[in-house]
């Protein structure tokens, strides 16, 4: 145990500081209301719901892989699942930066009710929960437990902030480009 | 093979560097003309002359907005208020009859951007002691521009429950002490409003408008 704090100490401090980071920039930040946007959507926010959801879905497939590459599909994992894990994550990351990026810019912290609340919360912990999970996994000698917990609290924290924007979005507005 | 988590972030944290730097240059190209609006200070035609301002202008971080406007669309079918705090805004659009949409969003840089359910839309500008723009509601889509309320005119909000349901109230009350207003009863039609005592109600907060 002592091990495992020990080897996580720099990562769990660096993820602290980018949740805190986020957090007090989002606070202190006035939004814009301005960003940029991508062609081809009506606008900045069908842009986010759509890149949202493309995260998530990459999220799902890490989840697959994450669960292949343990052996709870099944014994003899192939050796595949290991790469796929690796690619599905990157790509969920790269999607989450400019939905992050603008929510950041353009909105700000947020607490007029309760949705806006956790999804502003989750935003500044998703970021550190990753920042803590890449600087861990090249730790060796950490407890078998510990990459699952890393790895499902940033799945969990993902697909909650997709269920208070993009899902939102869709049940509120209906599903368009 | 080791350090590639690291690379996945450098490369997330310079794809956030090259965002961020290019909606910096998308919120900049607007705001020269804008600055004054933010804080609703009255429209001047002359720059700002230094002996005016003792305060350095607001260029790095503009004042949250705080103001309340409240007028009739044009063409005369609806009113419609937009009280807004620290850059919160809430807006109403009523007829006093069966129409009314509530919609919340912001207001900053002279820029309203506000949204509502079943696809409602608000986007405006304000400054000069005015708001200007259009709304969508209802698969309806109406231009306004409505000048500064003064107390008490502006924006109410009432939630009650009232016979197993819950009811809410909005009324939007003009320079002139017209009152424009509906209840609506959760699931049900709207009904006009019983007049609203301005003496004693308070006029709505945007960052709680429960």
């Amino acid at each position: 145990m002592t091990s495992n704090l020990k080897l996580l100490s720099i990562p769990l401090l660096a993820g602290a500081a980018v949740t805190v980071a986020l957090g007090v920039y989002a606070n202190l930040h006035t939004g814009t209301g301005v960003a940029v946007n991508v062609a081809g959507f009506s606008s900045p926010q069908t842009v986010k719901v759509w890149l949202a959801s493309g995260a998530a879905l990459f999220a799902l497939v890490q989840l697959a892989s994450a669960l292949a590459m343990y052996g709870k599909l099944g014994p003899n994992p192939p050796a595949w699942a290991g790469t796929l894990h690796r690619w599905s994550g990157r790509i969920a990351f790269l999607f989450a930066v400019p939905v992050a990026v603008h929510c950041l810019y353009a909105l700000g912290f947020s607490s007029f009710d309760s949705r806006t609340l956790i999804h502003s919360l989750l935003g500044c912990f998703f970021f550190g929960a990753f920042t803590l999970k890449m600087l861990a996994l090249p730790k060796q000698g950490l407890a078998g437990w510990v990459l699952p917990v890393l790895g499902g609290l940033v799945f969990t924290a993902l697909i909650g902030l997709w269920l208070t924007s993009s899902y939102w979005f869709f049940t509120t507005f209906g599903v368009k480009f | 093979m080791k350090r590639t988590p690291v690379l996945t972030l450098l490369a997330g944290l310079a794809v956030a560097a090259v965002l961020l730097v290019m909606s910096a240059i998308a919120a900049n190209k607007p705001a020269d003309d804008k600055v004054t609006a933010a804080n609703e200070l009255p429209a001047s035609t002359a720059a700002p002359a230094p002996t005016l301002s003792p305060t350095p202008p607001p260029t790095q971080a503009p004042a949250k907005v705080n103001a309340t406007w409240a007028g009739v669309v044009d063409g005369g079918a609806a009113t419609i208020a937009i009280a807004v705090k620290d850059g919160v805004a809430v807006a109403y659009l009523c007829d006093g009859k069966k129409i009314e949409a509530w919609l919340q969003g912001t207001a900053a840089a002279g820029k309203l951007s506000l949204t509502g359910k079943n696809g409602a839309t608000l986007t405006g500008t304000f400054g000069g002691g005015k708001a200007t723009g259009k709304i969508v509601a209802s698969g309806k889509s109406w231009t306004f521009t409505a000048p500064t309320a003064q107390p008490p005119g502006g924006l109410y909000r009432a939630a009650q429950f009232v016979n197993s349901a819950n009811v809410v109230c909005g009324w939007i009350v003009l320079a002139d002490g017209t009152q424009v207003g509906v209840c609506t009863p959760d699931g049900k039609e709207p009904e006009p409003a019983p007049r609203l005592d301005v003496t004693a109600a308070r006029p709505i907060n945007p960052q709680d408008p429960t």
